[in-house]
């Protein structure tokens, strides 16, 4: 037995939803789309257990985005493996007049359905009270106030769902009475189809050319049906839908005994947060704390995934005997898991914040505030959500893309979130700027170095602007974008809420972008610690010897051997191999491997590069520069890391898509991996233009 | 006097007499705003953007050329 939520959006019905299941849910997608699917598991009082699904939300069955068309092709079509045996259709009781017409819409199709209203609590605070006797009598069927967010009546409900399943659904005097045109249209269609609910065959007149249930033969006869009798797809919509609200409203409003005196208090907050001038300053200083929480909380925590795995390494290291299968659990397995987990701080504290933002009513503002301005780059209000939390890492800024409805303006975010510089950039911009950029002041207070950090991001921005740009033109979509918004009254956080919804962004990035992080972090260990048997050998050979002759310690002695072996490995042929393609980039081999594994996270580039030169035991970011300041062509003996190479490779750590975590997350996101594989070719194509133009013109 | 919402200022007012777009209409309708509703322009967006009205006392937004489709009667100076 399956029972749906329904309702507008803003009903409040995720937290109606948070309190019958608890965390017995699991979430997914509707097939074929993007739209997040809930469903849990209820028990019921009788003791009979029901699935739950919390259908996304919509104003009516005449659907105008993505989530509406989810619940029209749902509910009007009984084989869908989603279709409802009953339904608890949830209005928010201090909107009531707004939030009723899909409620009669679904009456009509027969399905059987009770009224919970909802937000019964605040309806409690305005002094509003509606005969619930009154309004069950009109709409013929159960009212029953609950409040998701205080769980007040929850029990109740629980009861008269069980008692809704049980009830023989009976046939009620429809809420629109057709017209002849609807009468006859809907009655052929029913005859045609074999469909016993008039409502369902008029919806279907309506909406047949994108009903993904019905075949081509019966949408080519249907529409014959639809054009010898006129059937006026728009006009008869209107119609029904002013005639639906001048039967509802007088019965509701002799039923509401009380009215409550409105979001007064709303009100005077949104003259201040929605100010035309003010506005996009309070948003920017709520982001910088966020920005400003995300690095001051999360980098402990993080730092205590990094120590513990690395302390968990070095146990199995000494624990078990050394050997390829030791070196594989550690170098790849446990260092691939730590890469994983090690996001989790940034992923759980940034949706701790957006969560409450987005309880509280502020994101629905800064939707209207940026509106405008991220149209012109075929953005979404809700883009710059993203776009501001990429700064600090950009798998969670693409995770939180889903409140964005347009699928077109979602994905655009989507793809170029990753140019903006993320947290894991600034150990690789420390370095290669600490070696280029000198230290001294300009005009007396302005930093160099820091001008030449500033300057990187604001590249990465201007990058992810114009790029969103090209995609807006390039890419094609018909479903039209909408601002067309209900503003929800501020309220108070539901903690329940804004718990579960980091648990499972937590639990989605973990388990499913996990998987591939995992796969490829071992590939990668392949590539480092492997090589032609003979080389490998030889590089060991030889670094043994030269560290005899240079008289070197035990740790010196296994950095040399450590950065000769991954010189003679397969991730050492594949650098060599780059580099004639690398080499007008201004790079040699060497930064050819650290580009290779900088992949699994650029903030490994500086390991990688430690490795290289020998240095691995000292992990210091400071000893990497000096050695990295000091290297030299052997050829040629001039410096390797000149003016022109640093600011190359700095250009290309911008650009470049250096993240499987990312790549991960956006098929996930897209649910397919064309786009990862689009993303990660242009954002590679730039980087290497750029590189190429910087160094060229540099040297 | 009759006048597209998109032509008015912060603070004016007025009745919803008709859309000029029937898609819009459909949608602007199931979301209960209809032919009737007391309308009343609060603030525009920061950028030139959009309208932040009051809609039979909901708080709403919509875009430029959304607001165009919707035509209010207005009482007083002609």
């Amino acid at each position: 037995m399956t029972i749906a939520l329904v309702g507008n959006p803003n009903s409040g019905k995720s937290s109606l939803f948070n309190q019958l299941t608890g965390l017995r849910q699991k979430t997914g997608n509707f097939p074929g789309v993007t739209v997040e699917k809930k469903s849990g598991k209820l028990k019921l009082p009788g003791g009979k257990t029901v699935k739950i699904i919390d259908l996304p939300g919509a104003y009516s069955l005449y659907p105008t985005s993505q989530d509406e068309r989810i619940v029209l092709n749902v509910l009007t079509n009984p084989k869908d493996e989603n279709y409802p045996d009953a339904i608890v259709y949830v209005a928010d009781i201090t909107n009531l007049e707004k939030h009723l017409l899909l409620l009669t819409q679904i009456r009509d199709l027969g399905i059987p359905c009770l009224l919970a209203l909802n937000m019964s609590d605040i309806a409690e605070k305005q002094n509003m009270k509606v005969n619930e006797q009154k309004l069950a009598g009109f709409l013929k069927m159960p009212v029953i106030s609950v409040s998701g967010r205080t769980g007040s009546k929850v029990a109740v409900l629980k009861e008269k769902m069980g008692e809704l399943l049980g009830s023989p659904s009976v046939h009620k005097k429809p809420f629109y009475p057709f017209n002849e045109v609807e009468k006859k249209t809907g009655g052929r269609i029913q005859a045609a189809l074999k469909i016993e609910n008039p409502y369902r065959a008029k919806l279907i007149a309506h909406h047949y050319n994108k009903l993904p249930f019905l075949s081509e033969n019966e949408k080519k006869e249907i529409a014959n049906i639809c054009e010898a009798e006129k059937f006026q797809n728009l006009r008869l919509q209107i119609s029904e839908t002013m005639q639906r609200f001048e039967t509802f409203v007088p019965a509701l409003r002799s039923a509401i005994q009380q009215k409550g005196s409105g979001p007064v208090f709303t009100d005077r907050i949104d003259a201040v947060l929605t100010h035309k001038t003010f506005a996009p300053l309070i948003f920017f200083v709520i982001m910088f704390f966020v920005f400003q929480a995300i690095y001051a909380w999360a980098t402990y925590p993080m730092e205590l995934i990094d120590g513990g795995f690395a302390m968990l390494g070095e146990w199995v290291r000494q624990t078990l005997p050394a050997g390829w299968f030791t070196d594989l659990l550690t170098d790849g397995v446990l260092a691939g898991l730590g890469g994983i987990l090690i996001f989790i701080p940034q992923i759980a504290i940034l949706f701790l914040l957006i969560g409450i933002l987005e309880e509280v009513g502020y994101m629905s503002r800064a939707v209207y505030i940026f509106d405008k301005l991220m149209q012109q780059f075929g953005l979404n209000g809700r883009s710059v959500v993203a776009l501001v939390s990429g700064g600090a890492c950009a798998i969670p800024a693409i995770m939180s893309t889903r409140t964005i409805g347009n699928w077109k303006e979602r994905l655009i975010t989507i793809m170029v979130t990753p140019l903006i510089s993320c947290s894991a950039r600034i150990p690789v911009y420390a370095i290669l700027i600490g070696l280029v950029v000198p230290d001294g002041t300009v005009m007396g207070i302005f930093n160099l170095q820091g001008l030449a950090f500033m300057g990187l991001y604001l590249l990465g921005i201007v990058a992810a602007l114009l790029s969103a740009f090209v995609f807006k033109k390039i890419l094609k979509s018909d479903e039209k974008s909408f601002l067309m918004m209900k503003m929800p009254t501020y309220r108070w956080p539901v903690w329940r809420n804004v718990w579960q919804n980091i648990y499972q962004k937590v639990m989605a990035f973990v388990v499913e972008a996990g998987r591939v992080i995992m796969v490829i972090s071992v590939v990668l260990w392949v590539l480092a610690s492997y090589g032609p048997a003979t080389a490998m050998e030889e590089a060991e050979r030889s670094a043994l010897a030269t560290a005899k002759a240079q008289s070197l310690n035990e740790a010196e002695t296994a950095d040399l051997m450590a950065a000769r072996k991954i010189e003679a490995s397969f991730a050492g042929h594949l650098g060599k191999a780059m580099e004639p393609a690398i080499k007008p980039l201004g790079f040699d081999w060497k930064i050819g491997i650290a580009l290779l594994t900088s992949f699994a996270a650029r903030e490994v580039f500086v390991g990688t590069m430690a490795t290289i030169y020998s240095i691995g035991s000292t992990d210091e970011e400071t000893s990497v520069r000096d050695k990295l300041a000091a290297a030299r062509n052997p050829e040629t003996g001039a410096k390797v890391y000149s003016a022109a190479t640093a600011m190359s490779l700095l250009i290309f750590y911008v650009f470049a898509m250096q993240c499987m975590s990312t790549v991960a997350v956006v098929r996930r996101e897209t649910g397919s991996w064309k786009w990862p594989a689009i993303q990660f070719f242009y954002m590679g194509l730039l980087a290497y233009l750029g590189s190429l133009l910087t160094y060229q013109l540099m040297s | 006097m009759e006048s597209p919402i998109s032509k008015l200022k912060k603070g004016m007012k007025g009745k919803i007499a008709r859309f000029t777009d029937e898609m819009m209409a459909g949608k602007l309708m199931c979301m209960g705003v209809l032919p009737g509703s007391l309308v009343k322009v609060i603030r525009k967006a920061p950028f030139h953007g959009g309208f932040y009205l009051k809609i039979d006392g909901y708080n709403m937004v919509l875009r430029e050329q959304e607001a165009a489709n919707i035509v209010l009667t207005m009482e007083g100076k002609k």
